[in-house]
């Protein structure tokens, strides 16, 4: 469903994303890791097209995300996001966060919207705080709300960059429970994430990066265990110790 | 109490209406240009924020040439040399003309940070939910913008008004010109007529400071 083939991307002269070949299918939960700066939020940001590639091919459901032809909108109606910081709209209560683009975008009405919203709050576990605004929840209650935007507008795949890394500990538990539960219903998910538990438990494969390069790919079990590139087995090491 | 006496000199109703009317002049000319400044200070801020390529450099050029000239300076260019140049206005739409042009330079640069000031991340958050440029802009980045806009816009408003006053140069028949038409019959009356004319000055802006506190507040 979302196939990179040789891809290439530059900063200016910075070569940070080099010949990345990567298929991930419908259903599949794919877990990307890898040191500071080796291009992951990069590889996950072309996928929507928040970045633009330099060359090669990349494509979501068959569809070109470079080509001019493309409808950039009508393509990520159907890829949710969710940012490491939320970013919910602070002036907008909970609920109208997650019900602007399913009406400005799909043209449901309100009411029809609201019900959507109120059905994935209630999935993430705080349909209490529909009427509240951002700034009045806590940062798992907040990523919890982004999620639930995210889905209301019922994408095929869903990205995720780092959702729980500006979280308090006690706090990441209860996003990754969502997330989790989003992955055993079927959901096409790209998690970038340096969690382990979570990736042990859902991920179907792990994509090691390092400086621009894809260096491996494996099922969790594989990789944790036996890795077979000696810099994932370096960064490994060093998360696991620090 | 022999200084009061030209105070109860000045202060006839004859002469308060005189500055009532000059003050009407002033209150005319702020509120016009403040609207259309506001208009064009928003259309050009968001141009110059959307960096549509050579139109965004263009107002970009214009924008600083005006808001590194003295208001003065373009108040006598309007009313005296665009004449030369076939465009000729009458005093009252000279006024409003260049303190328009100079606002809205004011006003865009205003507009123009405050929509840069909103996290680049909220751009992203609608636009990666399938919202075009111009709805990301409306829904998100314009509403957030413009309740941080509230205190500078306020306060060029206030500066604005107080700038008509520059218009005297042109003979404008504002509250300034007014008051010193009356002042010029008797020097005692200078001071009684400042007075009263800055309390004029003083009440209306003052007003709009504090409205301009209410509405921050309520957003709060
Ligand atoms: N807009 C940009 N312009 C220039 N360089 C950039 C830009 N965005 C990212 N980079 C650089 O590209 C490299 C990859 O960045 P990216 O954010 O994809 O890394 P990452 O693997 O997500 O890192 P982290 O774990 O710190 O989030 C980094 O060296 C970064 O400095
Ligand atoms: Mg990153």
């Amino acid at each position: 469903m979302i196939e990179f083939s040789k891809v290439n991307k530059f900063y200016g002269d910075f070569h940070v994303l080099k010949d990345i070949n990567l298929t991930i299918n419908k259903g599949e939960v794919v877990v990307v890791i890898g040191p500071s700066g080796s291009g992951k939020s990069t590889l996950l940001r072309c996928i929507n097209r928040l970045e633009t590639i330099s060359d090669g091919g990349l494509t979501v459901n068959g569809v070109s995300v470079g080509d001019k032809k493309t409808n950039i909108n009508t393509l990520r109606r159907n890829i949710g996001m969710v940012f490491q910081h939320f970013h919910l709209y602070p002036h907008k209560t909970v609920l109208q966060n997650i019900t602007l683009a399913p009406m400005k975008v799909l043209g449901q009405s309100q009411k029809e919207a609201e019900e959507t919203a109120r059905h994935y709050l209630d999935k993430v576990g705080i349909l209490e705080k529909a009427g509240s605004y951002p700034s009045q929840l806590s940062g798992g209650q907040q990523q919890r709300v982004a999620i639930a935007r995210g889905l209301a507008m019922k994408p095929e795949v869903m990205l995720f960059d780092e959702p729980t890394s500006a979280l308090d500990p006690e706090m990441i538990g209860e996003v990754l429970d969502v997330m989790k539960a989003l992955a055993r219903e079927g959901m096409t998910m790209v998690v970038v994430t340096h969690e382990m538990g979570f990736a042990r438990e859902v991920a179907d494969r792990i994509v090691f990066m390092d400086e621009g390069r894809v260096l491996e790919e494996a099922v969790p079990a594989d990789f944790y265990e036996n890795p077979r590139e000696e810099r994932a087995r370096l960064f490994l090491s060093r998360i696991l110790n620090h | 109490m022999d200084f009061l006496k030209p105070f109860i000199e000045v202060y006839t109703p004859d002469h308060l209406k005189f500055l009532l009317q000059g003050f009407l002049v002033t209150l005319k000319v702020a509120a016009i240009s403040i609207v259309l400044s506001f208009i064009i200070g928003a259309i050009v801020g968001t141009l110059r924020y959307a960096k549509i390529p050579v139109l965004s450099q263009i107002l970009a050029v214009l924008v600083e040439i005006l808001r590194n000239l003295p208001l003065l300076l373009i108040i006598f260019f309007t009313y005296f040399a665009l004449p030369e140049l076939g465009i000729e206005m009458e005093i009252t739409t000279a006024a409003i003309a260049a303190l328009t042009v100079f606002e809205s330079a004011m006003l865009s640069e205003i507009i123009r940070s405050g929509l840069n000031s909103i996290e680049k991340g909220q751009t992203e958050a609608g636009r990666s939910s399938g919202l075009s440029y111009v709805q990301t802009l409306r829904y998100i980045v314009l509403p957030q913008a413009l309740r941080r806009m509230v205190p500078p816009i306020v306060s060029q408003f206030i500066s604005l008004l107080k700038d008509t006053s520059l218009a005297v140069v042109i003979a404008l028949p504002d509250l300034l010109h007014n008051g010193q038409i009356i002042y010029a019959q008797k020097e005692s009356y200078v001071a009684p007529v400042f007075i009263i004319v800055a309390l004029m000055y003083f009440i209306v802006n003052y007003a709009l400071s504090l409205a301009a506190r209410r509405l921050e507040l309520k957003q709060s």
